[in-house]
């Protein structure tokens, strides 16, 4: 550019015009303009100005960082949480082109039906596996049992699963070898990798440890299923869900198409008795958001997420709006200057770039704060031990989505926190003088919405709270004070014989009857909160024909169960040794209701059973006990005789009364498991802490919304304080004078008092009303009793509201009654 | 053409009416530049000094005859206003 204008000088100056240009700066400052990056340029400029600003008030920054830190943390940590939650990859070789198939509309389908899928050509790989299994890993002194999960052969080099020492299970491995998970591998062993190689004692067997998995492994279930060991599957009776890949190109479509010809030709060559293959094939994504789609169930726990974000972002917003006074109050201050840069011909895109690099700076800082703390809670989270019945380990790793949504955050912070003051800044600098009572106005309208922001978020976490209260109070249908439970695990070698399992649960429940200080012992398939079954199925009444699709929860228990548990026979009795002759079943009010209709239920017999033809007598009517969760509806539930089953799981509950205090029994009852079969697997536990999980969803939804709601208070007191602190100062003359004429403290006092109470009862009040209006969606993720719009919750917010207001004024109040006329009434 | 002999030949033909503001004149060759009216090209000027040589394109020859149709309009209706 240079030269050009000197061979123009250089032409010029041969006609006689030395200078015939003028002011080259200006010409070379348009040709900068016009060809560098400018925008980065004045970025970096500005930024740098910022920090030397910026570095002038360190308790301005102080605070806008706690306050961004913590809103941009939060944040991230339930943006982390939920996002591992329901979109979490499974450890595998391209996930996108995995499928779980399901045939028969069930989840889990025999090895010779996987077989039959593999075999048929149509995949480019089947695996399978059952990740319900409990292996009883005994370590030389202890058996207990551990969650395991039975594989086919093929398994990790089908599903390409990445291992961390030692190799996966190879299709020509024998049956007795293991892949360990780290967790496993850690407790168990410390971490040594010299174990892969070694045998370990599972279910009796001397299985050989080919492989560790990798920390951060995760499962195909998701959910931050964690299982502790894989062993290949040696049973025949072992149950499989299938998963397959696709041919590259196959549609999905295409694939549900050729898997149910395949199913026809399983249902024409390996006929079930009780199903049929074909009927009822799906082919679904095993991850990511197709997942969500496709089932139900997870669209609950995705909306309970969206919520968490929702009142998250909100208390981002109260913390940007704190950093957003903040810097009105510091904008007053630069008048000055922006008129000057305005005069020497500042462009306002160029004067609001300037005044929003300060919001920029203090975000950026934020949002790295944030994140650090979200990690923080991260590495906290992935400790937390769940009281679940299968091991769960949510690992939260920062990814590519996570910094993205920071990202969103930040530029969302920076435009809450900086447009307000750049703006306000600009108008007054045009027109001096004119605008100092409105900045004070818009400061207080702002602490107005900050508080009813905070009321909102504030509900919210009281809500959820008292659902946990309230749930706690609940009555799960059995006594949980005076029972003990047991879950055992029978080895599969010499239990595998009904008449052998049978044998055992007699002598187990007689001996637990017997220790001292034990009323009663009763075994149960299922035990309500840890585990259910749930049978669909056409029930028929031979007295009218009548045909009944019946829902319901199931169990087989031993005579004794309702005693032990406490559970009120409301009619007939509890079963007998003399019920061997007829099949007998008992069932709850609930099934009455639905099914029965007009019957008397004792004595009714209806058609039940594989077959369809089987008559079942009812004998009679339990109480109705929770199955899930604290918070359900009652459930039609039915219950059969152990005796009267196939029963051909391994693992079998107890369940004792105790007039003792159960916490001593515990002991007693292990030496009598232990003592009857030594082989076999068990845990003991107060029933009391057993019931964990049926708490868990209220305890998490509490823990989340109640210390957000704080958190939000927290937050907003803050942003009440600044305000009111700057009006005191503000007025410092005004109050000088007023003292100087007479006025008393509490006069002072009073004054400072109602203009708080103004603002404080401004924002609570326009809170209570979008909250009314707000919060009726909750009602999904509360139990039954609690109610989204109750008078009582808005009462304690408005006078925890309150409060708070007034704990946020006492600052500024003192400073108000310590002004001395003198001083006061010098200064400017 | 240099920018020079741009501003000497608007002199000329304007018989001497028309004198660029050579302040201004390279920062719009810049900008015309930029938005693609013209390009450029180094060569040698005719007393053999390195200089930047300018050309109109294709999308210029566009603006051009936009620009001149509107010209041709106002100062037609100028004409007009003046006359009656």
């Amino acid at each position: 550019m240079q030269d050009e204008l000197a061979f123009h000088r250089e032409m010029s100056a041969r006609q006689g015009n030395q200078i015939p240009l003028g002011n080259t700066a200006a010409i070379a400052e348009h040709g900068y303009d016009l060809w560098r990056f400018n925008f980065v340029e004045n970025l970096w400029r500005d930024l740098v100005y910022s920090a030397r600003g910026l570095r002038r008030s360190p308790l301005l920054v102080l605070a806008a960082l706690v306050s961004l830190g913590l809103g941009v943390g939060v944040n991230a940590t339930m943006f982390s949480l939920g996002s591992e939650f329901l979109f979490s990859q499974p450890s595998v070789h391209d996930a996108s082109s995995l499928f779980y198939v399901r045939v028969a509309g069930s989840s889990h389908t025999s090895h010779q039906a996987l077989e039959f899928l593999a075999s048929s050509g149509l995949f480019a790989d089947v695996a399978g596996e059952n990740e319900e299994i409990t292996a009883n890993y005994n370590d030389g002194t202890e058996t207990h049992p551990v969650s395991g999960v039975f594989t086919t052969k093929n398994y990790f080099t089908a599903l390409g699963v990445p291992i961390l020492h030692g190799r996966g299970i190879a299709p020509d491995d024998p049956n007795e070898v293991a892949v360990l998970s780290y967790a496993f591998w850690h407790r168990q062993f410390n971490g040594d990798p010299a174990v892969v190689g070694r045998t370990i004692n599972l279910d009796g067997r001397m299985c050989t440890v080919v492989g560790i998995l990798p920390e951060h492994h995760r499962g195909l279930i998701g959910f931050g299923y964690s299982p502790d060991i894989y062993l290949p599957r040696y049973l025949e009776s072992t149950i499989l869900a299938v998963y397959a890949r696709l041919k590259p190109g196959m549609s999905i479509a295409a694939a549900r198409a050729g898997a149910i010809a395949v199913a026809k030709r399983m249902d024409a060559q390996m006929p079930a008795a009780d199903f049929k293959y074909a009927e009822n094939v799906r082919v679904s994504a095993i991850a990511g958001y197709e997942r969500l789609r496709t089932e139900r169930d997870l669209m609950t726990v995705a909306a309970f997420f969206a919520m968490l974000l929702a009142v998250t972002g909100l208390v981002l917003l109260i913390a940007c709006v704190n950093v957003a006074s903040l810097l009105l109050a510091r904008a007053s201050v630069r008048r000055r200057e922006i008129a000057i840069r305005l005069a020497i011909g500042a462009s306002r895109g160029r004067l609001l770039q300037q005044l929003l690099a300060d919001s920029l700076l203090l975000a950026l800082l934020g949002a790295g704060l944030g994140l650090a703390l979200a990690q923080a809670a991260a590495v906290l989270l992935a400790r937390i031990h769940l009281p679940t019945p299968v091991p769960i380990r949510l690992q939260i790793e920062p990814d590519w989505r996570l910094v993205l949504y920071a990202a969103v955050l930040t530029t969302f912070s920076t435009l809450a926190c900086g447009l307000l003051p750049a703006w306000q800044c600009m108008r007054e600098s045009l027109a001096p003088g004119l605008h100092r009572e409105s900045k004070m106005r818009l400061r207080r309208v702002l602490v107005a919405a900050q508080v009813a922001v905070s009321v909102i978020v504030l509900t919210t976490g009281l809500l959820f709270l008292r659902n946990l209260v309230h749930s706690s109070a609940l009555s799960p249908g059995f006594d949980v004070r005076h029972t003990i439970f047991a879950d055992v695990n029978l080895p599969p070698n010499g239990y595998s014989d009904v008449k052998r399992k049978a044998a055992y649960i007699d002598q187990v429940v007689n001996s637990l009857a017997a220790l001292p200080g034990m009323e009663s012992a009763a075994a149960a398939r299922i035990v309500p909160f840890n585990g259910g079954t749930r049978f669909g199925s056409t029930l028929v009444f031979p007295d009218n024909g009548e045909r009944a699709h019946a829902f319901f929860h199931w169990n087989a228990v031993t005579p004794q169960f309702f005693r032990a548990m406490d559970i009120p026979l409301l009619q007939g009795r509890t079963f007998s040794p003399a019920d061997r002759s007829e099949m007998v079943v008992i069932v709850n009010p609930e099934f009455v209701r639905r099914y029965l209709g007009r019957r008397q239920p004792l004595g009714t017999v209806f058609l039940w059973g594989s077959e369809g033809k089987t008559p079942y007598r009812i004998i009679g009517v339990a109480e109705a006990t929770k199955t899930t969760t604290i918070g359900e509806d009652q459930q039609p539930q039915l219950y059969e005789p152990l005796a009267q089953i196939d029963n051909d799981r391994q693992q079998i509950d107890f369940v004792m009364r105790s007039a003792t205090p159960p916490a001593l029994q515990l002991e007693a009852v292990r030496r009598t498991l232990h003592g009857i079969e030594p082989m076999a697997g068990a845990q003991v536990a107060t029933m009391y802490s057993s019931i964990g999980l049926a708490f868990l969803p209220s305890q998490v939804g509490a823990l989340l919304m109640g210390s957000t709601g704080v958190l939000g208070l927290l937050l907003a007191s803050i942003g009440l304080y600044g305000v009111m602190a700057f009006s005191v100062a503000r007025r410092t003359r005004e109050i000088g004078v007023r003292v100087a004429l007479g006025a008393s403290r509490g006069h002072i006092t009073r004054m400072v008092l109602k203009d708080s109470a103004r603002l404080t009862v401004a924002g609570t009040a326009a809170g209570l009303l979008v909250t009314f209006l707000v919060t009726k969606p909750l009602a999904m993720f509360l139990v039954p009793g609690i109610k989204p719009t109750d008078p009582l919750n808005f009462v304690v917010v408005a006078l925890a509201m309150l409060a708070t207001g007034l704990a946020a004024t006492w600052g500024p109040i003192r400073r108000a009654m310590s002004i001395d006329p003198n001083s006061a009434l010098r200064e400017e | 053409m240099h920018g020079y002999a741009i501003a000497q030949t608007i002199h000329l033909l304007s018989d001497e009416v028309l004198k660029v503001e050579e302040g201004s004149l390279y920062p719009a060759l810049w900008r015309l530049e930029l938005d693609g009216a013209i390009s450029s090209k180094s060569g040698l000027s005719e007393n053999n000094r390195k200089a930047k040589f300018y050309q109109i394109t294709k999308h210029g020859q566009k603006l051009l005859a936009e620009q001149q149709a509107t010209w041709t309009r106002l100062s037609a209706a100028v004409s007009r206003v003046l006359a009656g």
